[in-house]
């Protein structure tokens, strides 16, 4: 039977240290491999990398049927989705505790019965509460049963890539953990943790160290962990925290008003030729594109950005509400402006729509970055006003 | 002296040779570009007042077209620096991409903020965002601010290099767009006007524009060269600097 996971020759340099060279890893099922080793050694650069976050200079990263990343440039996602727990919690503030659990079942296809798995966790009561109203240890345990969920619920063997689990756990929580990784591991999903704890470290069969030396160990049996499920569709994660969240409200449309106040303001729309009519009406959608995905703001928080990019191909985002907020706005202007037609509340959906994406991709093209935030990337953006223009050039 | 002896002096005479060819090139690109200056503004010959809206603007035309000129080498020197960096890992290309993402920032800010003033005296307006070539060239520019105000604001390493080296390879492709724009959408900026079939170009002027070419030519290259030193010393001050934070001095 092939390996769960198998890592070969891999070198990685992140900033200007090579942080691993010519690594070999492989994971089978049932087993459970705990990195060990001081801060700083690549416990986390391994786990990072198993999830398909991190370029390889050199080497690859395979599942049984799927090359997860390899120096040459390809790259894809396992056949039933891994579970993961990065260092940082990597939810998103305003996500429900409900809805995180359910998401990631969703993201395996599956529906569950969250309330009773929260209930086991003593998080039962908070089950309707954000993310952001949480205390650091309850976070972490969201944060690592969201990492451990899909073993429970996929029909074939998982890889659950763990880094840190335990940070912020108390001790009982810990046990419980320790307990459940065996359980995970019984049930035949091969598990990589990177830790500290010697209670983790007593559930591992091998434990691998940054010195070329391994240590094969004896753990006790679990019992193989399922959670009943049934097949369910993908929620649209993005649009349903937008509406909770108001973010396209604040973020596209006031924008797009300001846009239209300024202009009635400067101007007097009885005297604008055909051109600078078409061209004050689709204003407010530009600006309204100009400004973004109102989710992707949300994701840099604790690093959910990383999390989704692992897990999906499409980031969660509400781009279907900058459209039709862009619609909205267009009308208004339309009417506003005195020429409502209904090819130009077309035309400024789209235009909101295209900008917007245009945006999300430079963001998520800097994504990489140790310090994305303090780029000017809206330096690129007048990219975006060269279409706009000849498309006003065109409408008019 | 053997063939190795030889090698060597090469290795250590390289470095020096290249600072002095450097500083030469762009001492000569200075000269040239202010003996371009004066010659387009005393003495090369107006133009017909029927033909121009703003016939003593026009001769910012010796400063705009070498400075676009020289950004255009300088974008493609960015272009062959990054993809030696991205593909192939190599220390040098990583330096070119440096060094020529400063020079295409001066350069191409040379030729948007001359083509400004030149629009408003000829146009009536210094901007127009329906004309393609106007706009890719701008584009280029803010490419040029984004990757040099870019790098300065992340820590050296794979990630940086291998995040700009990606936008200065995608970012190559408005250079041959802001090059054919004028054959295709011809809006405000003139279809060429030299080299052509028509000839439209006075012999005097074409000769003060290739003046102006040449040293501006020279110029983008000398700066790049200094520019290239400049990016290596700053490697290697974090080098030394690295070796010192280990020794714990």
């Amino acid at each position: 039977m092939p390996d769960l996971l198998t890592m070969s020759g891999v070198v990685i340099r992140r900033g200007r240290n090579t942080v691993l060279d010519d690594f070999h890893l492989d994971l089978k099922n049932g087993e459970v491999v705990v990195l060990v080793g001081e801060n700083g050694c690549g416990k986390s650069t391994v786990i990072e990398a198993c999830a398909g976050l991190i370029d390889l200079e050199k080497g690859s990263i395979k599942t049984a049927k799927t090359i997860i990343r390899d120096s040459e440039g390809r790259h894809g996602r396992p056949e039933s989705p891994f579970g993961l727990c990065l260092q940082s919690d990597c939810i998103m503030g305003d996500e429900l505790v409900k809805e995180r659990i359910d998401d990631v079942a969703g993201l395996c296809g599956k529906s569950i019965d969250s309330q009773a798995l929260l209930e086991q966790w003593n998080l039962g009561h908070r089950s309707q509460d954000r993310v952001a109203s949480l205390s650091k240890g309850q976070r972490r345990k969201i944060a690592v049963l969201s990492g451990v969920l899909p073993s429970a619920i996929t029909d074939s063997p998982t890889v659950i890539l763990l880094d840190e689990p335990d940070a912020g756990l108390d001790e009982d929580s810990v046990s419980r953990l320790s307990g459940l990784i065996r359980d995970i591991a019984d049930g035949g999903h091969g598990i990589l943790i990177a830790s500290h704890n010697s209670q983790i470290i007593a559930c591992a069969d091998r434990i691998v160290t940054f010195d070329d030396s391994v240590i094969e160990s004896a753990p006790s049996d679990g019992v193989a962990w399922k959670i009943k499920s049934k097949p369910a569709k993908k929620a649209r994660i993005g649009n349903r925290l937008d509406r909770r969240t108001l973010g396209s409200l604040s973020q596209n449309i006031i924008p797009g008003m300001l846009v239209i106040g300024a202009l009635l303001a400067l101007s007097d729309p009885t005297q604008f030729d055909s051109r600078m009519r078409i061209g004050a009406i689709l204003a407010p959608a530009l600006a309204a594109g100009l400004s973004g995905d109102p989710i992707s703001s949300r994701l840099t928080e604790s690093r959910s950005s990383d999390w989704w990019r692992s897990m999906s191909a499409i980031p969660p985002n509400a781009l279907l509400h900058v459209l039709i907020s862009s619609a909205l706005l267009t009308t208004l202007a339309c009417t506003l402006f005195g020429k409502l037609e209904y090819n130009l509340i077309f035309a400024g959906a789209v235009v909101a729509m295209i900008t917007a994406s245009v945006i999300l991709i430079l963001h998520q093209a800097t994504l990489r970055l140790s310090r994305p935030s303090a780029l000017m990337i809206r330096l690129l953006t007048p990219a975006l006003i060269l279409p706009w223009a000849i498309l006003v050039d065109r409408l008019a | 002296m053997g063939d190795s002896g030889r090698q060597i002096g090469i290795v250590l005479l390289l470095p020096r040779f290249m600072r002095d060819l450097g500083t030469l090139l762009l001492m000569s690109g200075f000269a040239g570009a202010g003996l371009t200056l004066w010659l387009g503004l005393v003495w090369a010959p107006s133009v017909s007042i029927d033909a121009f809206e703003a016939p003593i603007a026009q001769k910012i035309f010796y400063w705009h077209v070498p400075s676009a000129w020289a950004a255009m080498i300088a974008f493609t020197l960015l272009f062959v620096g990054s993809l030696a960096w991205f593909v192939k890992r190599k220390e040098w290309g990583w330096n070119l991409h440096v060094a020529s993402a400063e020079a295409s920032l001066a350069f191409g800010l040379m030729a948007v903020w001359s083509g400004c003033i030149w629009g408003a005296a000829e146009w009536g307006v210094p901007w127009d965002w329906t004309d393609v070539r106007l706009n890719t060239f701008a584009l280029l520019t803010l490419l040029a601010i984004f990757l040099v105000l870019g790098r300065r604001s992340q820590p050296d390493g794979i990630e940086t290099r291998d995040t700009f080296a990606t936008f200065g390879i995608y970012g190559f492709i408005l250079v041959p767009t802001t090059y054919l724009a004028t054959r295709f959408w011809q809006i405000r900026h003139p279809g060429p006007v030299v080299a052509t079939s028509e000839g439209s170009l006075n012999s005097d002027m074409g000769m003060v524009l290739t003046l102006g070419a040449i040293s501006f030519t020279l110029l983008v290259i000398g700066h790049t060269i200094c520019g290239i030193r400049l990016t290596k010393m700053e490697s290697r001050l974090i080098e030394i600097q690295d070796i010192i934070d280990k020794e714990g001095i």
